[in-house]
């Protein structure tokens, strides 16, 4: 699998493509980015045929919105991991949703579901070793932020009732998390070089 | 604004948690162009890349096959064309006389008359030929041994509510509903089909008469095939994508 270089020209020349209807820049693009996508998309959703799914609509959202993307607001990788983690947050909800609702009168196999889905940050954080090391450098405290904001969509005053913490200190938390995580990840990606 | 709370609110809205106020407030930063605000905007969204490039997982083949075959199926001409441009008006204006510059306006205005005519036929023609393709789809379903006939109950909210949905996987089905009380105001209600541990798929919104009777059509839902139970829920009255509401009607098949 080739680097993912964030901000690379080739990833930018080929949505700039895919906007004029290229579709080999667009299978192009997908072999880039795809697989990137969808280790966040599955970060997100332990269903794979969920997954799945929200891939499919995210890369055909690329295929039609590619025009739409704007150099000056970030890289293609961004605006593309950025659409990846709304829509799997989405789904996360309404799957959610549909569970509260449904679970009850329609049928054990959609009851037993429920565990499967429930996303338990136990788990999940011990299964992507990756991102484990590169979260696992942050302390406790803004590891769980950055869990719970970017990987189960919660707003920071949710986050702020779910730890019993100040919505300020959610916020710093945050910040700081984002900034370590930064450093940690540039350091990686340094090294690898 | 001082720059830490700007890297603060960035930090978060590029997390996705940021809301009301902040929300309204960082946004409208981002909208002036705010130059600050903008490059913290796009850090912490880096970060956030090199967090998901660093697990990056093969996607199922299926689902390049999928979208290559959806896109070759696009004909060229849906993707957004470029609107006319604007710089003809003034060498139009610059360039005509004012008895040719009259004739054009004349002329553009009996043209767009007909033209609105024109696109008023088609339309009415067109809305005929869809209520004789979707009544045929009626019959055909009707006429096909592969039909299932599904009988719902009403649950609790309207324990008198009845309603049958004829489901053929390939061509549809057609669903009628009565005894339901009518939906209140800015709400409907939603049919959903449920097959095997799949999320519950919307197959449409209907409301009733007075009466309490509705009726819907329902098209082939993708990946939809044998149906193990219909539900219907009260919902906002657009529909949505997953049910939120009560659940008015059950059946399994």
């Amino acid at each position: 699998m080739p680097p993912v270089v964030p901000g690379s020209e080739s990833s930018a020349a080929l949505l700039a493509a895919i906007a004029a209807g290229d579709r080999d820049a667009f299978s192009r693009f997908y072999d880039l980015t795809a697989p990137m996508a969808f280790g966040l998309i599955r970060r997100v959703l332990r269903d794979p045929e969920a997954a799945a799914e929200v891939l499919q609509e995210v890369f055909w959202q690329v295929w039609q919105d590619a025009s739409r993307y704007d150099p000056a607001r970030g890289t293609p990788e961004a605006w593309l991991v950025m659409r990846a983690k709304t829509r799997a947050i989405d789904r996360l909800r309404s799957i959610r949703r549909r569970d509260r609702t449904f679970v009850a009168p329609v049928d054990e196999s959609v009851a037993q579901r429920r565990e499967d889905q429930a996303p338990n940050p136990a788990v999940v954080a011990e299964d992507r070793g990756l991102i484990q090391t590169a979260l696992a450098q942050l302390p406790e405290a803004q590891r769980r932020v950055i869990e719970l904001a970017f990987f189960e969509g919660l707003t920071q005053s949710e986050i702020a009732a779910r730890l019993g913490e100040p919505l300020g200190t959610v916020k710093t938390r945050a910040r700081l998390g984002l900034d370590r995580l930064r450093a940690a990840l540039g350091g990686e990606r340094l090294s690898a070089i | 604004m001082n720059r830490d709370e700007i890297g603060e609110l960035a930090a978060a809205y590029a997390l996705g948690g940021l809301e009301g106020e902040d929300l309204a407030r960082f946004e409208a930063l981002l909208r002036a162009g705010d130059a600050d605000a903008v490059r913290a905007v796009r850090d912490s969204e880096d970060t956030l890349v090199g967090l998901a490039a660093a697990a990056p997982e093969p996607p199922p083949p299926a689902v390049k096959a999928a979208l290559m075959a959806r896109i070759a199926a696009t004909p060229a001409t849906v993707r957004p064309l470029p609107r006319r441009p604007r710089a003809l008006w003034p060498a139009v204006l610059t360039g005509a006389m004012a008895a040719g510059l009259a004739a054009v306006v004349v002329g553009w205005s009996v043209s767009s008359t007909y033209e609105k005519r024109l696109d008023a036929l088609a339309q009415s023609g067109e809305q005929l030929r869809a209520e004789l393709r979707s009544q045929q789809a009626v019959i055909a379903i009707l006429r096909d041994p592969a039909t299932q006939v599904v009988a719902l109950a009403g649950l609790p909210p309207a324990p008198g509510a009845r309603a049958r949905m004829m489901w053929h996987a390939q061509a549809g089905g057609v669903f009628v509903a009565a005894g339901l009380p009518a939906p209140p105001p800015g709400k409907a209600y939603q049919l959903w089909a449920i097959a095997g541990s799949n999320a519950p798929v919307s197959a449409g919104v209907f409301t009733v008469d007075a009466a309490g009777t509705g009726s819907l059509s329902v098209r082939p839902l993708p990946g939809v095939s044998t149906v193990n139970a219909f539900a219907v829920t009260l919902e906002p009255a657009g529909g949505l994508p997953a049910p939120s509401g009560e659940m008015y009607l059950l059946g399994k098949s």
